[in-house]
């Protein structure tokens, strides 16, 4: 079904050269070239405009989860006031199964940097932060440097490259919430505040960071825009699948044999990446379920996944999603009650506590599954489990209640008769 | 003009509203925890959802889509919109939770949540009866619960403050409490701690809860989770009786109501008035209920042989004229009070007027620097400018001494010049001293004769506070010679209307021997034959109305209308302009 090259891709996010996190080494390898063709090339980019129109063209989706084409986003900034605005860098990445900004922080940190500068200079944005969690410690460290290098070399700070255009890029440490990557209540916490998501609307694009016009973008999304701008939006879109195109860092983890994160063109099979890119199965063992994209998408049964492709079309046909392209790979002998359990966990663990149906609900759903994880649930209690997630989603501020709710009727749903297994008979005589 | 249609009624609007508000203007109903009226909109208890919809429009004709039955065509949000942040819109469909199951099904299962972490000891809580979550759930709730496994337990019994207490367990993060000390009173003191379902309100470590405005966050609770930590376990509300009534322990006359049971006061609360208060007052303010019940002056005291024993009235009176007639005009000073009402000044005003005394001084009693421009004042008496209006000669402190020591007959009202300090026990030695009093002092003790008066939870009475604003008070308990059953103004609770003296709650000790100002002096001219009638505060209110040109518009009636009238401060110079 799919037509996807993906054995004789070649990687642009991380490719395989030593050091390039030393900006000596991009640079040589054509390291801010796109920086300097957008600011100097006043034929090719005659304003900026010129430049959000080429991404909004590329379509590039969202790498964060939600797949927003992140041109079209920047389009929905309002016209430069002269007053502060900003961008908002979200590597937060917190989501189990999730690992791939990490890599970009790690292995081309540069790339990243010349993406939100030029996405900085398209909006005509001052001022970027970049929000990194505070267990990458090692990488905020790296990032820190990075930032330190490219001012050094004057790629950031006043008049960079000679131009009229200035900007300051700061890094921000996360103190340990997963709520803080989503984008209000990262905002919030750059603020200093505790990580509450804001009401929508007013959008960050109206009213963002300290109620200035803010975009808010994946580290992965603002990586992909230095080749968009130096190949053009058209190869970019010839890349992988037609409705999701370019390439994806796939981060997968698991019982695989190589887990880890590929560069490689989305729409991929997922059977293709599993048995073929992270080479199979543990042990000889079989399939027995994937999560497509971070733990709040739909877990897919191993039957499911004949013709699949990671990309959003075809992974809605089966009822799940991209996500952020974290897959986790899990074999024959995986216990679906605990990793739901484990699952419903993580979301109690890390509800902010701000709307009441996530509060509630998260640890209500979390400690039924422990009660059936050892073995006092009652076949009764999943189908609370299911009216629970249903009073859940779509009632909250954001989208935590939803992945909280998602993996946890889909697990059900797709796994019935296991949780029934572990379920005791009800005691109840039916009347 | 725009149009929204809310559960298939058309209700025109103008201007900015926001729906929850809009529907409660129109006295209809959507349940609500975390929106409050004077403070930021976080809508997160997510229990006014409700659906919206707009009527689509044809982009360039701009006529209305209509289907195939001819009505026309509506867009409904996708999801259920809190309605306490959306604004009403023009051609805005709504159903709330009287015509739509959606909803009605929405508001259960949120309150179903918000139920199984709460404790649901409403029989010991002190929020029972005046309890929106209990309220709400009656209404709109499940019936039973379907949690069986272990509810979060969460700090209890926490002494936030000096005032106020917090049961985290019953706490349901509407956040009103720390919004409270962001938006309005500005300390700050208050967040919220931990993530998720542990998450509860305190203090910083090390911190305690001393806002002077704390206990506005035991008013705005929605539930039992901040209590007053003076109040809690005194009384279930449903027993007491609710007076509205005026704060009288500084100058900005905040609207309250007071809270008695058995005659006594047992709470004090803010009653919203936009012009004065909004819905808050100072902690101060509620700590005044001691002094409507505690060490109050019940029977006139007489001194005799330099101790003061309990007098009667008819002794009281026959010494008070007697004192009157044997001092010449010269040596008698009066001294109104700004604690004191409008009407009890010019109750003595009037008296001493006919005796041909000289008009009453008074002095202010005021402290520099204690006004925070907001409810508190640097005025701590609720009557200056009344006084000031009725003509009162304004005395500083050292001047009042000079005054006294001239004297040889001193009248006294209300203030307790000796505990102030403004006057040494040593000054009043060799007059004779009358003290109209509420409450017993160091200056009551040096007093010859001490008639007891009425408190303003005992009169109705009037205070113009530190804006030129009239407000009133309402009698709240009753004192030896009132009886709630007669007079219409007082509020009868079950515990009054159903109880007999022979029931355990009654206490006639609670009831204070003592008389309003007014009905003294009437009763001590009766005696001494001079013409002179003052038989209630809404008649003497009438008279001043009539002569002073500041009180022209002012009456019980229309204070009443209008939470209190604005008075011209300036009026003498107005009156000259117009002619």
């Amino acid at each position: 079904m799919s037509t996807v090259d993906w054995k004789n891709y070649e990687p642009v996010l991380i490719p395989d050269i030593k050091d390039l996190h030393k900006i000596d080494v991009y640079e040589k390898n054509g390291g801010y070239e796109a920086l300097k063709s957008v600011l100097k090339e006043k034929k090719k980019w005659p304003d900026p405009k010129s430049v959000v129109n080429e991404v909004k063209e590329a379509n590039i989706r969202g790498r964060g989860g939600a797949g927003f084409n992140a041109g079209l986003k920047w389009s929905f900034m309002p016209p430069a006031d002269g007053k502060p605005r900003y961008l908002a860098c979200n590597g937060d990445e917190s989501e189990p199964g999730t690992f791939k900004d990490r890599k970009l922080f790690e292995y081309n940190p540069h790339l990243f940097i010349e993406g939100a500068l030029i996405a900085a200079y398209a909006m005509e944005i001052t001022t970027i932060y970049v929000y990194i969690r505070g267990e990458y410690k090692v990488y905020i460290d790296m990032m820190d440097k990075a930032i330190q290098d490219a001012y050094d070399k004057g790629y950031i700070g006043k008049n960079i490259l000679g131009s009229d255009y200035s900007v300051d890029f700061y890094v921000h440490s996360g103190a340990g919430a997963y709520i803080c990557g989503e984008e209000t209540s990262m905002l919030e916490s750059l603020e200093g505040k505790r990580g509450y998501p804001r009401v929508k609307p007013p959008f960050p694009a109206q009213r963002g960071l300290w109620g200035r016009p803010t975009t808010i973008n994946n580290v992965e999304t603002l990586s992909h825009v230095p080749a968009v701008i130096k190949n053009g939006a058209d190869w970019f879109k010839g890349i992988g699948a037609e409705n999701h195109p370019g390439p994806f860092l796939y981060g997968i983890s698991g019982h695989v044999n190589r887990p880890g994160v590929y560069e490689l063109p989305s729409g991929i099979p997922v059977l293709d990446l599993i048995h073929e890119v992270a080479g199979g199965i543990r042990n000889g063992k079989k399939l027995k379920a994937v999560i497509p994209g971070g733990s709040s998408t739909p877990v897919l049964r191993a039957d499911q996944l004949d013709g699949i492709t990671m990309d959003a079309d075809s992974l809605r046909t089966v009822g799940s999603m991209v996500g952020t392209a974290g897959m986790v790979v899990m074999d024959e002998d995986t216990d679906m009650i605990d990793v739901l359990w484990r699952i419903s966990h993580f979301y109690h663990h890390e509800s902010c506590g701000q709307c009441t149906p996530c509060r509630e609900g998260t640890g209500w759903l979390e400690k039924i599954l422990l009660k059936i994880k050892n073995g006092d649930g009652e076949v009764k209690d999943l189908d609370l489990l299911l009216d629970i997630t249903t009073q859940m989603e779509g009632r909250t501020i954001c989208a935590l209640a939803d992945a909280a709710a998602w993996p946890v009727r889909h697990t059900i749903n797709r796994f019935r008769d296991e949780f029934e297994a572990r379920c005791k008979k009800s005691v109840h005589a039916l009347a | 003009m725009p149009q929204v249609i809310i559960d298939g009624q058309t209700y025109e609007f103008e201007g900015q509203h926001k729906l929850l508000q809009f529907i409660q203007d129109l006295g209809k109903e959507v349940p609500f925890f975390c929106y409050h009226p004077s403070m930021s909109i976080p809508a997160n208890c997510r229990q006014c959802l409700v659906k919206v919809g707009q009527f689509v429009k044809d982009r360039e004709t701009g006529e209305y889509e209509t289907g195939e039955n001819g009505e026309k065509v509506i867009r409904w949000f996708p999801k259920l919109q809190t309605s306490c942040n959306i604004d009403v819109a023009d051609d805005m469909v709504v159903h709330t939770q009287e015509t739509d199951e959606l909803v009605r099904r929405a508001q259960k299962d949120n309150l179903e949540f918000i139920l199984i972490n709460h404790p649901l000891d409403c029989p010991i809580c002190d929020q029972a009866g005046e309890c929106p979550l209990q309220i709400q759930t009656y209404k709109y709730g499940p019936e039973g619960s379907r949690f069986e496994v272990k509810k979060v337990h969460k700090p209890k019994r926490v002494q936030l403050g000096p005032r106020v207490i917090l049961d985290a367990e019953r706490c349901i993060n509407c956040t009103r409490c720390t919004r409270f000390t962001q938006e309005i009173s500005k300390t700050d003191q208050l967040t919220i701690t931990s993530r998720g379902d542990k998450n509860y309100p305190t203090t910083a470590p090390g911190r305690e809860f001393d806002d002077p405005y704390s206990m506005n966050t035991v008013d705005i609770c929605p539930v039992g989770a901040l209590t007053s930590a003076d109040f809690r376990f005194r009384a279930r509300v449903w027993e007491m009786n609710q007076t509205p009534s005026i704060d009288i322990t500084n100058g900005k006359g905040c609207n309250i109501d007071l809270w008695t049971r058995d005659n006594l006061v047992l709470r004090i609360t803010p009653r919203f008035n936009e012009a004065v208060n909004d819905h808050w007052m100072p902690d101060e303010g509620r700590e005044a209920y001691k002094l409507f019940n505690e060490n109050r002056v019940s029977k006139p005291h007489q001194k005799l042989d330099g101790e003061q024993i309990f007098s009667s009235w008819n002794n009281a009176i026959a010494t008070f004229n007697e004192q009157i007639e044997n001092h010449d005009k010269n040596e008698i000073l009066i001294v109104g009070s700004p604690h004191a009402s409008v009407e009890e000044n010019y109750s003595l005003s009037k008296f001493a007027n006919l005796l041909g005394l000289n008009q009453p001084v008074f002095t202010t009693h005021s402290e520099e620097g204690k006004g925070d421009g907001f409810l508190i004042t640097d005025d701590l008496a609720p009557n200056t400018n009344g006084c000031r209006l009725l003509g009162f000669t304004e005395l500083d402190d050292k001047a009042l001494k000079k005054e006294v020591k001239k004297s040889a007959l001193v009248v006294l009202l209300s203030d307790h010049f000796v505990d102030r300090g403004i006057l040494d026990e040593s000054d009043l030695d060799e007059k004779f001293v009358i003290h109209f009093a509420t409450n017993n002092s160091e200056t009551t003790k040096t007093a010859d004769l001490v008639i007891p008066i009425t408190t303003a939870a005992e009169h109705a009475a009037s205070y113009v506070n530190v804006d030129g604003r009239i407000q009133r008070t309402l009698p709240a308990k009753e004192t030896k010679y009132t009886n709630r059953r007669l007079d219409l103004e007082m509020s009868e609770g079950r515990l009054d209307r159903y109880g007999t003296n022979f029931d355990n709650w009654v206490t006639e000790d609670n009831k204070v021997d003592c008389l309003p100002l007014w009905r003294f002096i009437t009763e001590t001219a009766e005696n001494s034959g001079l013409d002179l009638t003052l038989s209630s505060g809404r008649e003497i209110l009438e008279e001043i109305a009539g002569q002073f040109k500041e009180f022209e518009s002012v009456s019980y009636q229309s204070m009443d209308e209008s939470n209190g009238i604005q008075l011209n401060l300036d009026a003498e110079k107005r009156s000259d302009k117009v002619k």
